[in-house]
């Protein structure tokens, strides 16, 4: 008799990598929010006059801003939405808690189902299988985001991520979730929000007490300090993206181009030369990008992500060897104990960021040759990279930094380069002859 | 069904088990979810009319002071570390021209250290309007030629970069990373505070370094190169809390004297409340070798 599996193996695959991202490699039955202890465990340094041992007044901090953030945000099985976020408390009941279906027969929990095994529950981008991408799935906590519309350093409209979520970001393992509903989408996306808020406002807690706690103070527990102090600037950055003004502004694009037609067509010639001289000139891209823009350039960077654990591992690196230099011998009994606080504090970082990091990786510039865009691939798209640079990486902007600034590069002129990024794929015989264009060494 | 499918889950789980859960994981204390409740609760009740942030110290003298003092470096401060310059090198180190690491810089004659930064953490008034004048933010030879650059919220920072090959300058944790191209300037403004001076850097080339302090009120010196600052115009007969940051101090470049009349914190703190029409001189702010890491 040839009976059919009860499950299909790829379904029980996906089943334990969820239950498995859900429970924190099975250890814990119910999802909980992983503290962020690299930003925790940077504030507690061991205090000499502190009555109680470090670790004890460390540990009651941890749990009273666990408290707080429970208090605030709920649990991932139950989410706590409060109105000063801005969120809608039905589309987060959608994307949040375990994959199941609720009264009217809709999918809920639609995060866990997705995104979890990458961007980890807590959104910290260290699910069960992100150790093993390239680049890293993005740690919302930050609340920082790189493909988007609007200035700089502020937030992506509802709408960028919608769009990010359609697409997904090509040539990384970010997938297009184009085949879910427009309404699981938006609820989606809804959810990033809420996990990026949260994480956000546990980092205002934490400069909060490293700031202006002393050792041993505690946090206010009160609405005029948790809502109004901490909460209400973090949700007012989500909220400030609703006006138009938050967007870049888009020049028109100048006579002379046709985006239709290819780089290599007459029209757009004398624009892709213009947008040539700017890569290798004013607009500096050639650093970085290398003269042949196989993004060869100036190499060895991190993002922001990155940097941070880098900069961390610098610092209690180099306070362990320090530590470790010293000598104990004359030390009276007071600086001895202090000096075993220090090294055991140093130590435990050292475990937090093996265990609470991923290991840093490098960001280079893209090999342009490529036709990768992570950001999506319209010129618009492109518009939009070169004018405000990418939001936490290396990649600087060329247009004002602000509203009312002033850009490197005109921003009628972008669109030049944005012309000749464009062309550069085709470019078999250019720069570099027909076989080395892409030659398959140097396409990764 | 084949065997290897009812074996499926297991693999997978011995798998991911076997090299998902490394390395150990620090204990982390979980909420107190009792506590949590009553907290919300008092989140959920009638809103608080918003004060606005945090709320505004209420002015209680009048007139304006002074603060001055000079830091010096007790110890030798050691020959700074050439730094390695491989990018564009006949500009760089045009002429043979070599790079230091300029994290800390101290004056053989006077022993004075640059580049220490004190800043009032908060006052109740302010005498001067933002200044019209802009600050100058220089780059030559790919290198900062201020190495902290302070200025007010709103005042503009004119970015200039003096060399014949592009930089960009990128203001950490704001919104600033802008290349510069040859010969050129941009104007910049910051538009919030910085708790302590955020670093500026030019990805291009990775051994440019500097800092960027920006205070709401302009109450913010960074030491002369023999080591003095002062800072005019401060609200007298209110206490003032001041910082002192240096690039090398251990945490959040917090520099802590052992100065039992103003009551130095660790996080490098004192406060003061100033008389009008005084200028109160510190003296001579010696810091031990060990404050600033050897
Ligand atoms: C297979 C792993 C994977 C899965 C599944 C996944 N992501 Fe991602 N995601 C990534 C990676 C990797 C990046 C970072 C790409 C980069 O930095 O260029 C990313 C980036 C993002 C970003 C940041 C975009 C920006 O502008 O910075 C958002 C938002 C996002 N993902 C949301 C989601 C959501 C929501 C889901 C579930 C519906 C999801 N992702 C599922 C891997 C994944
Ligand atoms: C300081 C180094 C640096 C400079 C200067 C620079 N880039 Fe980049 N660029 C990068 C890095 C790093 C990335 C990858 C960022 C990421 O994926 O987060 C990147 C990515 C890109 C991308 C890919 C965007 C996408 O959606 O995938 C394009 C296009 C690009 N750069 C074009 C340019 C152009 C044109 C210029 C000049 C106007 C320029 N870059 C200047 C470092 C640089």
């Amino acid at each position: 008799m040839n009976r059919q599996p009860i499950l299909p193996p790829t379904l029980v695959l996906v089943v334990v990598t969820v239950s498995l991202a859900a429970s924190g490699c099975g250890r814990t039955p119910a999802a909980s929010f992983r503290p962020n202890l690299v930003a925790a465990s940077r504030t507690v340094e061991p205090d000499a006059e502190a009555e109680k041992p470090w670790r004890e007044w460390a540990g009651n901090r941890q749990r009273q801003v666990a408290t707080i953030l429970e208090a605030m945000f709920g649990t991932p099985d139950d989410p706590v939405v409060l109105p000063e976020t801005g969120l809608d408390p039905a589309k987060i009941q959608l994307a949040a808690g375990p994959v199941r279906s609720d009264i009217a027969g809709r999918k809920n929990g639609l995060y866990r189902e997705h995104c979890a095994h990458c961007h980890g529950i807590t959104g910290d981008g260290m699910g069960p299988t992100a150790a093993f991408l390239n680049p890293y799935p993005r740690d919302y906590r930050p609340g920082k985001f790189k493909f988007k519309s609007t200035w700089r350093d502020a937030k992506p409209t509802h709408a960028d991520l919608v769009t990010i979520l359609n697409n997904g970001i090509v040539g990384t393992s970010m997938p297009s979730f184009a085949l879910l509903s427009p309404a699981q989408v938006d609820a989606l996306a809804e959810y990033v929000k809420y996990l990026a808020i949260r994480g956000e406002t546990e980092l205002a807690l934490y400069t909060h007490i490293e700031q202006e706690l002393e050792a041993q103070d505690s946090l206010p527990e009160d609405r005029g300090f948790l809502v109004d102090e901490i909460l209400a600037p973090v949700a007012a950055k989500w909220q400030a993206v609703a006006e138009p003004s938050a967007q870049i502004p888009v020049a028109a694009v100048p006579a002379g181009i046709d985006f239709a037609l290819g780089g290599d067509h007459p029209t757009n010639k004398e624009s892709v030369e213009k947008g040539r001289k700017l890569f290798l000139g004013d607009g500096g891209c050639v650093k970085c990008h290398g003269p042949t823009a196989l993004g060869d350039g100036q190499a060895n960077d991190y993002d922001d992500w990155n940097k941070l654990v880098v900069e961390a591992r610098k610092e209690v690196g180099g306070g362990l060897e320090t530590a470790h230099g010293v000598s104990t011998s004359a030390m009276s009994p007071e600086d001895l104990a202090e000096h075993k606080a220090r090294l055991e504090w140093l130590e435990t970082r050292t475990r937090v960021l093996d265990g609470d990091a991923l290991k840093p990786r490098t960001i280079p510039p893209r090999n342009l040759r490529l036709g990768l865009y992570r950001g999506g691939r319209r010129p618009l798209d492109i518009y939009r990279r070169l004018y405000t640079g990418i939001n936490g990486a290396p990649m600087p902007g060329v247009g004002p930094s602000a509203p009312g600034g002033k850009g490197t590069v005109p921003d009628e002129d972008i669109w030049h380069i944005v012309n000749y990024v464009l062309s550069l794929p085709y470019d078999v015989d250019g720069e570099l002859g027909a076989d080395r264009a892409m030659a398959a060494k140097d396409r990764f | 069904m084949p065997q290897s499918f009812r074996l499926a889950p297991l693999v997978v789980t011995a798998l991911v088990a076997a090299q998902g859960c490394a390395p150990e994981r620090v204990a982390a204390p979980s909420a107190d979810s009792a506590a949590a409740a009553t907290i919300r609760a008092g989140l959920l009740t009638a809103a608080t009319p918003v004060a606005g942030g945090a709320e505004p110290v209420a002015p209680t003298g009048t007139g304006w002071a002074g603060l001055t003092g000079r830091f010096t470096f007790a110890g030798a401060a050691g020959d700074p570390k050439p730094l390695v310059v491989d990018k564009d090198t006949e500009v760089c180190t045009a002429g043979g021209r070599k790079l230091y690491d300029r994290s800390l810089l101290v004056d053989p004659a006077t022993k004075g250290v640059a580049n220490v930064v004190v800043f009032a953490r908060k006052t109740s008034r302010v005498k001067n309007p933002v200044p019209e004048a802009t600050v100058l933010f220089d780059q030559k030879n790919c290198e900062f030629l201020t190495p902290v650059v302070a200025a007010r919220v709103g005042q503009v920072i004119e970015v200039k970069n003096s060399d014949p090959v592009g930089h960009n300058t990128n203001i950490a944790n704001t919104s600033f990373n802008q290349l510069i191209a040859a010969s050129a300037s941009t104007p910049y403004k910051a538009d919030t505070e910085t708790a302590v001076p955020t670093v500026v850097t030019c990805n291009v080339h990775p051994w440019m370094k500097a800092y960027a302090v920006f205070r709401k009120d302009g109450y913010v010196a960074v030491s002369a190169a023999d080591g003095s600052f002062t800072i005019a115009d401060l609200p007298a007969g209110e206490p003032i809390e001041f910082q002192v940051w240096h690039e090398r101090g251990p945490s959040n470049g917090a520099v802590s004297l052992a100065k039992p009349d103003l009551k130095w914190t660790p996080k490098g703190r004192f406060t003061l409340t100033l008389e009008a029409d005084e200028v109160r001189d510190l003296g001579t702010l010696e810091i031990p070798a060990a404050a600033l890491g050897g």
